[in-house]
């Protein structure tokens, strides 16, 4: 859903900053004054963040304040929905807008709000499509990666016995389940998870917070959501975003049991507006 | 923002001022009941007990309520962390104003005795203590909390003092046993009342600044 932008249009571009390496090396992602526009409507103002390996960063924010807007463009999403974004953003210190964006979206993957199994495929295809394209496996790996993927997806034990079945034959939660096995069978980095259990029921919604939780051994994950309990519960970082800037970065106990700007703890506590 | 949720925030504010304003007046008749070896103070003051018991129940109903229904967080989490904490304190410091009390009988006739040691000055150090705490509490004050806690020393001062005398008074006649045990006693309680004037000063300072600073900690960062 596209988010309400701010209507203060930038006058000026600006170029992308490099960093020093030293700096790069404690991150796996790094976004350095990161500005994005649709149009003359800029979204996102001064952006400068580090996402670290092996955890996982909630952002939060009210609607319309620029964090999904912010997500898309670490996987250059935000130019597909017709965007443009200024400043960099480097994926183990290689800028990813100049790299093919294709191979960055296959190393940073993305699992959106409403789950999106493809219709016409069943659970296995659904799983191996992204292998097939890209050809990244032999016909021999597939049905291994398969398997490995829906397991890491904690939904193997569920679809084991009716691989050949729809993919949208699932519940909801099951579903989203098939869409991170998808994404995790082209073997990502990073994660970007959009709103991935607003459409959930809580039980489902606890089996992909647990499932975060044991995700982020092996992978970077960044997380949109507008649930601050979520973000509590999954989170080691915890970003606030208002208004397309970023108001306060830091450990998510820090957020939400003491946070430094008032913004943010107006928005925790539901005092905001 | 009007909200339902500060009207729950109130409600346990408004029970925990009531509760300390009720606590501050029984220590306030319990030390008087002392003092003047009143007794009829003293029964009001383990009559009323009762009272703190009761609101002691409701603020941890109050607290367990807005726990489970908005999960709290930043100050509202403190608040609710703190008041659980001050809650406890209270009705402890509500115990030993019933201690104090039940001690005015046997301590009838040594009145004289106990008038000429510094019970009276350590009960009103101690007493204002609490009343520090309580206010700082209510007026968000982590200055006045810190002034409580600068108190503490000199009440810890006292009751060695008293130990003291009271130690030599004993050797110096077996006569003196008795009421000497008795002051001691109740030193040792007014003592623990300044140590919970204490523990509330530091919860308001947790609250307030979101630093902890019990057992020494030293205002380290909160989380």
């Amino acid at each position: 859903m596209q988010e309400t932008l701010i209507e203060e249009p930038r006058t000026q571009i600006q170029k992308p900053t490099v960093r020093p390496m030293t700096e790069q090396l404690s991150a796996k992602m790094i976004a350095r004054n990161v500005n994005a526009f649709f149009g003359k409507l800029q979204a996102l103002y001064d952006i400068n963040m580090d996402i670290h390996s092996n955890r996982v960063l909630a952002i939060i924010g009210p609607s319309g304040c620029g964090k999904s807007t912010f997500l898309r463009c670490l996987n250059r999403m935000h130019e597909v929905a017709g965007g443009l974004m200024t400043g960099s953003v480097t994926l183990d210190g290689r800028d990813i807008y100049e790299t093919d964006a294709v191979l960055i979206r296959k190393r940073i993957g993305m699992v959106f709000q409403k789950p999106n199994p493809f219709p016409t495929m069943s659970i296995y295809d659904n799983v191996a499509v992204g292998l097939r394209l890209n050809g990244i496996a032999s016909k021999k790996e597939i049905p291994e990666i398969v398997e490995r993927s829906l397991k890491q997806a904690a939904l193997w034990d569920e679809v084991k016995d009716k691989l050949d079945k729809s993919g949208v034959s699932l519940s909801g939660g099951q579903q989203q389940r098939l869409c991170i096995a998808r994404t995790l069978a082209v073997h990502p980095e990073v994660i970007l998870m959009d709103e991935p259990a607003s459409a959930l029921d809580p039980i489902a919604t606890a089996k992909i917070e647990e499932l975060i939780y044991e995700l982020k051994k092996d992978y970077t994950i960044v997380i949109v959501t507008h649930n601050m309990q979520q973000a509590a519960r999954v989170s080691d970082t915890t970003s606030f975003f208002y208004l397309g800037k970023l108001i306060e970065t830091g450990e998510t106990k820090t957020i939400f049991t003491s946070p430094s700007k008032k913004q943010t703890e107006d928005y925790i506590t539901g005092r905001f507006g | 923002m009007a909200r339902h949720f500060e009207l729950e925030l109130d409600h346990l504010r408004t029970l925990l001022i009531r509760m300390g304003s009720l606590v501050e007046e029984q220590i306030d008749l319990g030390v008087r009941a002392i003092i003047e070896s009143n007794e009829s103070l003293a029964n009001i003051v383990m009559e009323r007990d009762k009272k703190v018991d009761e609101f002691d129940n409701e603020i941890d109903k109050q607290c367990m309520r807005i726990f489970a229904l908005t999960q709290p967080v930043a100050v509202d989490l403190r608040l609710l962390m703190a008041a659980l904490k001050i809650n406890n304190e209270l009705e402890r410091i509500g115990d030993i104003a019933v201690n104090l009390a039940e001690r005015v009988g046997p301590l009838t006739p040594y009145a004289d005795y106990v008038k000429k040691t510094s019970i009276s000055l350590m009960a009103t150090g101690a007493r204002g203590m609490v009343k520090d705490a309580i206010d700082s509490f209510v007026n968000n004050d982590p200055k006045l909390a810190k002034k409580v806690l600068e108190s503490d020393d000199h009440i810890d001062n006292l009751d060695r003092e008293i130990f003291n005398l009271m130690v030599a008074h004993m050797k110096e006649s077996p006569k003196q046993v008795e009421p000497a045990s008795h002051v001691m006693i109740l030193s040792r309680h007014i003592e623990r009342l300044a140590d919970h004037a204490t523990n509330i000063a530091e919860d308001v300072i947790f609250l307030v600044n979101a630093k902890i600073i019990k057992h020494h900690a030293d205002e380290s960062a909160a989380f």
